[in-house]
């Protein structure tokens, strides 16, 4: 069973929600000395990962590991320089020239790679989701706790101001008790990518694939389940999860639309939703208190009110019964209508790309000793959630998570 | 947000082939696909050949989701893009940038060399002073345009290649505005890609302003254009047959503001900071389809003289430039390959 002694990072990282980022920015800007990074797996995520990493001062890929040649060149694009390549990831981790790895294989492979690349004594930023099962997870966590390397896990919503400060308003809060989450990731889009010839079918499109991913739930899904797992300070407790393949029957085995729920303490829940054939929803959190809500993007935050509830009026100003009412002819339609009108945008200074934001404030914790914000512990949480609401959806019944970890 | 991702079979005007140039590799005779995507302010549409629906659906997607991440990356109307850290951070010091915004920019520093100025990024505060920034056109006072005078100018945009930083030496944030060249930049990525990918013909379009052909259609000799009159709407003044070449237009027919009668165009001249005056309709066509864009601008600011002398400096470009008003239009070609009514 988690507890909440495992979200103390997590926590603490709401604290310094108000803090412009770009006040993260002028205070690397000073320490610009050279980090040597290797990647594995520069593919598409990859590849952006490192646009955003050489926006670092100082930063250098030297070495990249992918099994997919072209990937290689396309690298090579992207850095306008030439690094030097590895088929096996074994031979990047045997270099001694790097100071960090980037992991951004496929989810399956992740904890070999994170293992391999903590234990060489490198600092590392790895994609999420952490790892493919509960045991992988609970190994990176105890290696990385047991390294005096640091381990950062790609959530990088932690690490968007404006989400940062609409969660520290809300925990201090502003909407009143939060007892539900809702995450939708809906896409217009098949999850395909072009393949040169049918034996590199599951090599690029490994998403696709229960060998090698866990389906929305992990790409996706991920990211809302950790968002959920800050705002209610701890770990879900149990999964229940369904999925199906509604419109791409094209011999996929993960499921092109899923629907789940994640149970936390007093009741709460949260309740993700992906589908992958009309974007109309798009990417976004719904976070719901007594007294409001929070509409949390990777570009803003909103708030939205409740109604007033009754209060008691004194006895001085009792205008109804000392000067009547006036009567009229109005009509309100039914209090259930949705509200259609805009929010209360949480205003904060400008910011930079949450990936970039991350990307560099690992940079800044390898340069000034500074523990990550997403550690190994951010991580555990989403990746529990993830796992076990998988095993929910193939087996069909709510599962505990205490039971599973 | 996404458009609908489905790859529409054009039908009516298909034409499918089993044999010769309408065949790819596979000997499977080659369909018309056609697909939009909303993106950058404007709608992107990409017509290419594919034999497979499945395979025309994965190169559509990968193509918009391309001019996402490019649009994610240089937007000027979203605080989180990188060239929005860039015009924020780089009058505050030397701001470390990807190697890809940095060619952006150097690209960009170099087309504003090469015109002197008449096209130029850092207009972004006097689109926003105009009001063309959300389409609430206005004119600004003389004081309020001297005032922006120390905050634009690509002159003061400085590149250092070896630590690829980019510094204002001005000392201010300047709003850098891809308004000039972002469609044709994402119009040449996308080229790209679908040339990595083995496609051998394709019209890429960025809102029609700025189109590239890829290749030719099976049996044809390129890939049509036409040129509307810049006086006649309706009307074609002249065509041109894209064949691996692009096509930029710039004209006002479609993004201005009338105020006491008088038309403000939103192109502006970086020089007087006004809207350009007298100009009608410029069109370019050049290997890059980033150039392109650049030039159709720049000549539509520059003076017809110095248009055709800034066209005729880039190898394989040429022009058909109008200017004076619709009652006077004086039409200029500059090595135009066709016939120009």
């Amino acid at each position: 069973m988690m507890n909440r002694r495992f979200f103390v990072q997590g926590l603490s990282a709401a604290a310094l929600a108000a803090k412009p980022v770009i006040s993260l920015a002028e205070a690397i800007a000073g320490k610009q000395d050279p980090v040597r990074v290797g990647i594995i797996g520069p593919g598409s995520r990859g590849k952006e990962l490192v646009r955003c990493f050489l926006r670092v001062p100082g930063v250098k890929f030297v070495a990249a590991a992918d099994v997919y040649e072209p990937r290689f060149t396309e690298l090579n694009q992207v850095c306008g320089y030439k690094v030097e390549t590895h088929n096996d990831y074994r031979s990047l981790i045997d270099r001694k020239d790097l100071d960090a790895i980037v992991v951004a294989s496929p989810l399956s492979y992740h904890s070999d790679h994170v293992i391999a690349a903590l234990k060489s004594g490198r600092h590392v930023y790895g994609e999420k989701t952490m790892a493919f099962t509960v045991d992988e997870t609970k190994e990176i966590v105890k290696v990385a706790e047991s390294s005096k390397q640091f381990y950062q896990v790609g959530h990088q919503y932690r690490y968007a101001p404006w989400i940062r400060a609409g969660v520290e308003k809300v925990r201090n809060g502003e909407i009143g008790e939060v007892t539900h989450v809702f995450g939708y990731w809906h896409r217009n889009s098949d999850w395909r990518r072009p393949v040169p010839k049918p034996s590199l079918e599951r090599l690029i499109n490994w998403r696709l694939y229960n060998e090698y991913s866990l389906g929305l739930l992990a790409e996706l899904g991920s990211h809302h389940i950790d968002v959920a797992n800050w705002i209610f300070g701890e770990a879900p407790r149990s999964a229940m999860a369904t999925g199906s393949v509604a419109e791409y029957h094209d011999g996929r085995e993960n499921d092109d639309n899923v629907q789940a729920i994640l149970s936390y303490s007093k009741g709460r829940r949260f309740v993700f939703s992906s589908m992958t054939n009309n974007a109309k929803m798009g990417d976004q959190l719904w976070v719901y208190g007594t007294k409001g809500s929070l509409n949390l993007t990777l570009e803003d935050a909103l708030f939205y009110y409740e109604p007033k509830r009754a209060v008691e009026v004194p006895a001085a100003k009792g205008t109804v019964t000392q000067k009547g009412v006036t009567t009229g002819a109005s009509y309100s339609a039914g209090g259930e209508m949705p509200y259609r009108g805009p929010g209360k945008k949480l205003e904060i200074p400008v910011a930079e790309d949450p990936t970039a934001t991350a990307c560099r404030a690992f940079i800044d914790c390898i340069r000034t000793g500074k523990k990550p914000v997403a550690d190994a512990r951010v991580g555990l949480g989403s990746a529990l959630g993830v796992i076990v609401a998988n095993q929910s959806l193939h087996e069909k019944r709510e599962i505990e998570i205490s039971s599973a970890v | 947000m996404s458009s609908r991702r489905v790859a529409v079979l054009v039908a009516g005007v298909l034409l499918a082939w089993c044999c010769g140039a309408g065949a790819q590799e596979s000997g499977k005779p080659l369909k018309r696909f056609h697909e939009v995507h909303r993106a950058m302010g404007s709608e992107f549409a990409i017509d290419l050949y594919a034999s497979e629906d499945e395979t025309a659906e994965q190169w559509m997607q990968a193509s918009f989701d391309e001019i996402d991440r490019l649009e994610d990356l240089l937007s000027n109307y979203r605080p989180t893009s990188e060239l929005s850290r860039v015009s924020r951070e780089a009058g505050k010091g030397p701001v470390t940038t990807d190697p890809e915004t940095f060619a952006f920019l150097k690209k960009a520093v170099e087309l504003s060399r090469r015109s002197d100025g008449a096209f130029d990024m850092t207009v972004g505060p006097l689109m926003r002073a105009w009001g063309f920034f959300f389409n609430k056109g206005r004119v600004p006072s003389s004081e309020e345009l001297a005032a922006l005078r120390p905050k634009t100018g690509w002159q003061h945009i400085k590149l250092d290649a070896e630590k690829r930083t980019v510094y204002f030496d001005n000392g201010v944030s300047m709003e850098l505005d891809p308004g000039g060249i972002g469609k044709g930049y994402a119009v040449d990525r996308v080229v790209s890609l679908l040339r990595e990918q083995g496609v051998k013909a394709a019209l890429v379009s960025g809102g029609s302003s700025s189109i590239y052909g890829i290749g030719t259609p099976p049996g044809e000799a390129g890939w049509r254009v036409n040129v509307p009159s810049a006086v006649n709407a309706g009307k074609t003044m002249s065509w041109v047959m894209l064949k691996d070449m692009s096509l930029s237009t710039s004209a006002c027919t479609e993004k201005f503001f009338i105020k006491n009668g008088h038309r403000y165009c939103h192109i502006l001249n970086p020089h007087t900071e006004r809207p350009v005056e007298d100009k009608l309709q410029t069109t370019v066509i050049a290997p890059s389809t980033t150039d392109s864009d650049a030039l159709s601008t720049a000549t539509f600011v520059l003076e017809p003289d110095a248009a055709a002398k800034l066209v005729e400096s880039f190898p394989g470009a040429a022009a058909v430039l109008v200017s004076g008003d619709k009652t006077h239009p004086k039409t200029r070609n500059v090595r135009w390959p066709e016939p120009v009514k």
